[in-house]
């Protein structure tokens, strides 16, 4: 094939690759053709391999030839890749005219934990950023850890007020978080700062507002000059943390053989603000955790010099705080192991249009 | 305990203007919790005394009686629903034109056709709610006609919570709290009104022979006997204070002994003094009866303290009197007694015997020695009033084997006030303390405190214990809340509360488990159901149900039963647990922390993939969280009912068992009912107490190879009944310069496959830090790895 021929040849190739090119409607398509004329096994790329079939003179003007030909038809691949290019933006755009943003998301089918773990690392988060360790005690417990060390002796009626559980092994269950008051002085030594998450036992008859298996965590302070005012502050700063709202909150005597003194310490009732309904029995107050300043009797138990070292100590009702965060009417759900009453419905049924209760 | 606030003004002068309401607040944040205030309005006007003439029936109306009344001058006939009416004694009348709230105004009117000209009132129409549709009898100090002050009928009643002062022996009666109020409104209490102690100490009398056998039980005896008293109504304010305190007035020497129980928390009971001579406090003989006044016969051990007379059993000590040695209408003669027994005798023997009444209940709190013969003052003080034959028969006698020590208390103020977190100055305390009744001298900048004795029976004996006295009174309320200021300690991580904390994130946060908290007991009914017979554990004494006696062994019996009522309202879901298991033996390292899965779906043969998910969840958990693989071996041995007898691997992570992973079997599933045995379970149960050392370290990242690795697949045609683990072992044994990674792809049994083979599929990776594997390096690197495959015994898979 001689020069001329060539340029024949390779202008009747670039008329076929221009129809084909614009018939093309795809990228795939375009891309086809691409290589079906400029790959090296394509009819102009193979054209390429002859240039040494070619007298050396006329090598120059054939690769010249060549490469113009493979040049243009470059250029209409790359002018027919912008054609096609600006057509699928347009239809994507027109395509998208219908789609609603506004629509919620598909959810990853999550877990929960249970009503009183959310609460009880709430209250674990504020003591953590107040330097408290938390701690850890057994359910089965001792005579010793439950009463005695805690300044309850045998006889003494306290224990009356705390209905036991009692194994034929002559341990019981916990009545309280509070023997954990005694393990963790026995662990740390004073100073001690401390919070116990835990289930506590009671031998009570259940109705819905009375459960015999129940949380609560007890919080410890021992250091030198600790006092009622801060006991006050910390408990104050407790409920407003976990309960996200401002609250009046009262202490009045109480009696514990733990602590001396000894307080009850109230909140302004959430139901009526303070101004007495059922709830509160019109008192406008309700009761919510007992506390107090840690009986020296106590610190001896636990190997704590009473001359100086003294503390606070404080049993608040985890099972009682969730239920009132998570308006739980009947504590009997709290270990029914029922999902329906454990688990928010709209965690699994989807974004809620109306909620009825 | 109610209170009368007309009472209290016998004692402290509460002025006409105080908010009672604001009253109650004060003391319940001073003194003791009120539970409620309430206000006494009988609207009573117009009423008399009237002396009953005659009582006769009402033809054809049993409930109603025909009454002749003389109301001084006057006569009136009136019809009465009062059950008892004697002839002679005095009523309380309401005549045509008197009225009360609850009567409305009365006026004659004709009853079962007959006129009836009055009313003779109810107890419940003039408060005094207990006596209900009785009559209200007069002393017979009072004349036919007589006006009744109904200044004395209005009142306030507070209700204090009794758990609220079970450690306060003196709050038990109004004088006490009088004393708090007092100290609370900055007024004088008042001294308590008794008889001179000297007028009853007349060495001429006779002295009462008392013996106690047990000065602990028994500490003090103090006895007098008296002689003109006749079965009489108390005077109406009496009657009147102990209905608003919710007594039922009975008669005047009942009601007295009621009287001073409410007035100074000192029970004390009469007998009929012509039949008791001496008096010996001892111990019940073992198994005698005793029939009390109650007319009950009581079968009593040797605890049980007895008051006897000549050694004959008359009265349950500091519990309630004999049938035998009652007070009856014809007695003239009473011996009074007024003793201090021990608490915690008195709470065992009411616990033995059942019975717990108002003395006990006083008793039970250890109560002032003091305050036998401070009472029996009282008693004469009000009994002259209203008997004027009243004659000593005796002395006041008074045994007193066991006296109570004296409580003093060194107090540092300045201590106080730093415990307190505020500024409380020494003349304040002083004033405090002293309002209260304690004794105190300043020395040497320290406080030396006398406690009074009704104060030192248990309640009050170290330095803390007079801290609250001023704390309370300062007011809780007006002490400055103040963020402590400490000393930083680090204290090591709990590894127990980590571990737990770890394992519920990863869970029910991140892997779709619900949470649930169980019982820690077994419940026998559904253990049947499952076929379980637990190996014995802890059992308790006083379970909460029959049948729930056995403490859990196990998270998987609770789980199951969960799964079985979640079942109805879920097509799938997935359970999580961590609780308390135990074993038997009294120590409280005999149980341990469990995490217990379950993974639930609606609808049979999902149990591999359940499995598989559920495996694959505890991997994702234990490397998140341990910083570990898991391992998983094949286990046989395991012999609960929802364990399957195949599907049943030990979970193992760095060499340690640390649990079990299986689905539960269909027969189990059939064993609780057809409709769970449509369902497909798999369950795992991790003992958490071993993973306290496991710790996550960061692995170091892998930087991205200079130079391009390979990645071939390989799969293996193996037994089916051979274990993967097995495999894995032969795997790991290949060695080459250029291997870098093994992984586990997939295993698969189906099409193309034999039957009794199944394919396991590897992905190797070769690579070399140096250079681009050539084509010759990798067909030598896979013939290498397939020869090995070989050297296995296992079969390529092409």
């Amino acid at each position: 094939m001689d020069v001329g021929e060539l340029q024949q040849t390779l202008d009747k190739l670039h008329q076929e690759a221009k129809g084909e090119l614009a018939a093309a409607k795809t990228l795939d398509e375009l891309r086809s053709v691409r290589s079906k004329y400029l790959s090296k096994t394509g009819s102009v790329g193979s054209l390429m391999g002859t240039i040494k079939d070619y007298p050396p003179q006329q090598r120059g003007e054939v690769g010249k030839t060549l490469n113009s030909a493979n040049k243009a038809i470059q250029e209409l691949v790359t002018e027919h890749t912008d054609r096609i290019g600006s057509a699928e933006v347009a239809a994507d755009a027109a395509a998208s005219t219908a789609f609603d943003p506004t629509l919620p998301g598909e959810r990853t089918r999550l877990g929960s934990v249970h009503p009183v773990t959310a609460v009880q690392w709430e209250v674990e988060a504020v003591f953590e950023r107040l330097g408290f360790t938390i701690e850890a005690g057994p359910e089965m417990e001792s005579d010793y850890y439950n009463f005695e060390a805690l300044n309850i002796p045998q006889m003494h009626p306290a224990r009356d007020l705390q209905d036991t559980f009692w194994l034929k092994n002559g341990m019981l269950l916990r009545t309280q978080t509070s023997p954990v008051q005694i393990r963790a002085m026995e662990k740390f030594g004073a100073p001690l700062r401390c919070i116990v998450p835990g289930r506590c036992f009671r031998y009570e008859t259940i109705d819905a507002s009375h459960e015999n298996t129940f949380h609560q965590v007890e919080g410890l302070m021992i250091d030198r000059n600790v006092s009622i005012a801060n006991l006050i502050a910390v408990m104050k700063l407790l409920l407003n943390e976990v309960l996200q709202r401002e609250f009046e909150i009262r202490l009045r005597p109480g009696y514990f053989p733990f602590v001396e003194p000894g307080f009850e310490l109230d909140i302004a009732c959430l139901i009526c603000n303070g101004k007495g309904c059922a709830t509160c029995k019109r008192t406008g107050w309700l009761e919510l955790l007992p506390c107090g300043m840690v009986h020296p009797n106590v610190l001896k138990a636990g190997g704590v010099d009473p001359n100086e070292y003294g503390g606070f100590a404080f049993g608040l009702g985890l099972t009682r705080l969730a239920m009132m965060k998570f308006g739980i009417r009947d504590i009997r759900v709290v270990n029914s192991g029922d999902l329906r009453n454990l688990v928010h419905p709209a965690r699994w049924a989807g974004p809620v249009i109306v909620d009825k209760g | 305990m109610l209170i009368s606030v007309n009472w209290l003004r016998d004692y402290v002068d509460i002025p006409d203007s105080l908010d009672v309401r604001a009253l109650a607040e004060r003391l319940t944040i001073t003194t003791a919790e009120v539970e409620g205030v309430e206000q006494i309005q009988t609207g009573a006007s117009g009423l008399i005394a009237a002396r009953v003439v005659s009582v006769g029936p009402v033809e054809g109306r049993a409930n109603l009686k025909k009454v002749e009344l003389d109301l001084g001058g006057k006569s009136a006939s009136v019809v009465s629903a009062a059950p008892v009416l004697r002839v002679d004694e005095l009523v309380v009348f309401a005549p045509p034109g008197a009225s009360t709230l609850e009567t409305g105004e009365i006026k004659s009117t004709t009853v079962a056709d007959l006129p009836s000209e009055g009313m003779i009132l109810p107890g419940s129409a003039i408060g005094i709610p207990a006596a209900d549709q009785d009559a209200i009898f007069c002393p017979p100090s009072m004349k036919p006609g007589e006006a009744i002050d109904q200044a004395m009928l209005e009142d306030w009643v507070i209700e204090i919570d009794n758990k609220s002062i079970t450690h306060r022996p003196d709050l038990w009666g109004h004088y006490g709290i009088a004393r708090e109020v007092a100290a609370i409104l900055g007024k004088p209490l008042k001294p308590y009104p008794v008889a001179d102690i000297d007028e009853l100490s007349d060495k001429k009398l006779p002295e009462i022979p008392i013996t106690i056998d047990d000065a602990t039980r028994c500490p003090r005896y103090s006895g007098l006997k008296m002689t003109g008293v006749r079965a009489q109504a108390a005077p109406l304010w009496m009657q009147t204070r102990l209905g608003h305190v919710g007594l039922r007035p009975i008669d005047c020497l009942v009601d007295l002994t009621n009287y001073i129980m409410a007035d100074l928390g000192q029970p004390m009971h009469a007998f009929d003094g012509s039949r008791i001579e001496g008096i010996e406090v001892g111990l019940a003989n073992d198994g005698e009866t005793f029939t009390t006044l109650d007319g009950v016969e009581r079968k009593l051990s040797a605890e049980a303290l007895m008051i006897q007379s000549n050694r004959k059993s008359v009265a349950l000590a500091g519990i309630m009197g004999g049938l035998e040695s009652e007070v009856a209408e014809d007695t003239q003669t009473i011996l009074l007694e007024s003793a201090n027994f021990e608490a915690s005798g008195i709470r065992k023997t009411c616990a033995a015997i059942g019975l717990r009444t108002d003395a006990s209940a006083r008793f039970e709190k250890s109560l002032d020695p003091n305050n036998t013969v401070l009472s029996i003052q009282r008693f004469v003080k009000l009994a002259s009033a209203e008997f004027p034959e009243l004659q000593l028969a005796s002395r006041l006698s008074d045994a007193y084997p066991n006296k109570l020590a004296e409580i003093t208390v060194e107090v540092d103020p300045k201590l106080v006030a730093r415990t307190m977190g505020h500024p409380v100055d020494e003349k304040q305390m002083i004033d405090i303390l002293t309002a209260i009744g304690f004794g105190v001298e300043s020395k040497d900048g320290k406080l030396s405190v006398a406690v009074p004795s009704y104060r030192a029976t248990k309640d009050i004996s170290i330095q803390a214990d007079i801290l609250e006295e001023i704390a309370r009174n300062v007011g809780y309320d007006n002490i400055e809340p103040r963020l402590p200021e400490v000393q930083v300690r680090h204290f090591a991580a709990n590894p127990q509360h980590i571990t737990e904390r770890n394992a519920l994130r990863a869970f029910c946060l991140g892997l779709g488990y619900s949470e649930v908290h169980l019982y820690i007991w077994y419940d026998e009914e559904w253990l049947k159901r499952l076929g379980f017979k637990p190996q014995a554990g802890p059992t308790l004494v006083n379970p909460a149900a029959a049948g729930q006696e056995q403490l859990r062994s196990s998270l998987m019996p609770g789980l199951l039963q969960a799964a079985d009522r979640n079942r109805f309202h879920a097509d799938a879901f997935k359970l999580c647990e961590v609780g308390t298991v135990f074993k038997e033996g009294p120590d409280s390292k005999n149980q341990s922390r469990h995490l217990g899965l379950i993974s639930a779906r609606r609808g049979k043969g999902a149990d591999d993939e359940l499995f598989a998910t559920l495996k694959g969840d505890l991997e994702t958990w234990a490397w998140q969280m341990l910083g570990c693989e898991l391992q998983y071996e094949h286990a046989k041995d395991e012999a609960t009912p929802w364990t399957h007898e195949h599907k049943t691997a030990n979970i193992v992570a760095n060499g340690t068992t640390i649990g079990t992973v299986s689905v539960c079997p269909l027969a189990m599933r059939r064993n609780i009912d057809e409709h769970l045995a449509a369902w497909s379970i798999a369950w795992a149960e991790i003992n958490l107490d071993q993973l306290h050392d496991f710790r996550v370290e960061s692995k170091p990242l892998r930087r991205v190879p200079e130079f391009p690795e390979v990645e071939l697949d390989f799969s293996l045609l193996i037994d089916a009944t051979s274990p993967y683990a097995a495999v894995n072992d032969n795997l790991a044994r290949f060695d080459d310069p250029l291997l870098r990674r093994i992984t586990y792809v997939g295993a698969y049994e189906g099409k193309s496959v034999p039957t009794g083979k199944r394919s396991l599929t590897y992905r190797v990776l070769f690579g070399s830090p140096e250079r681009t594997l050539a084509e010759d390096d990798v067909n030598a690197l896979k013939a290498s790895f397939e020869k090995h495959i070989g050297g296995c015994g296992y079969e390529l898979r092409r």
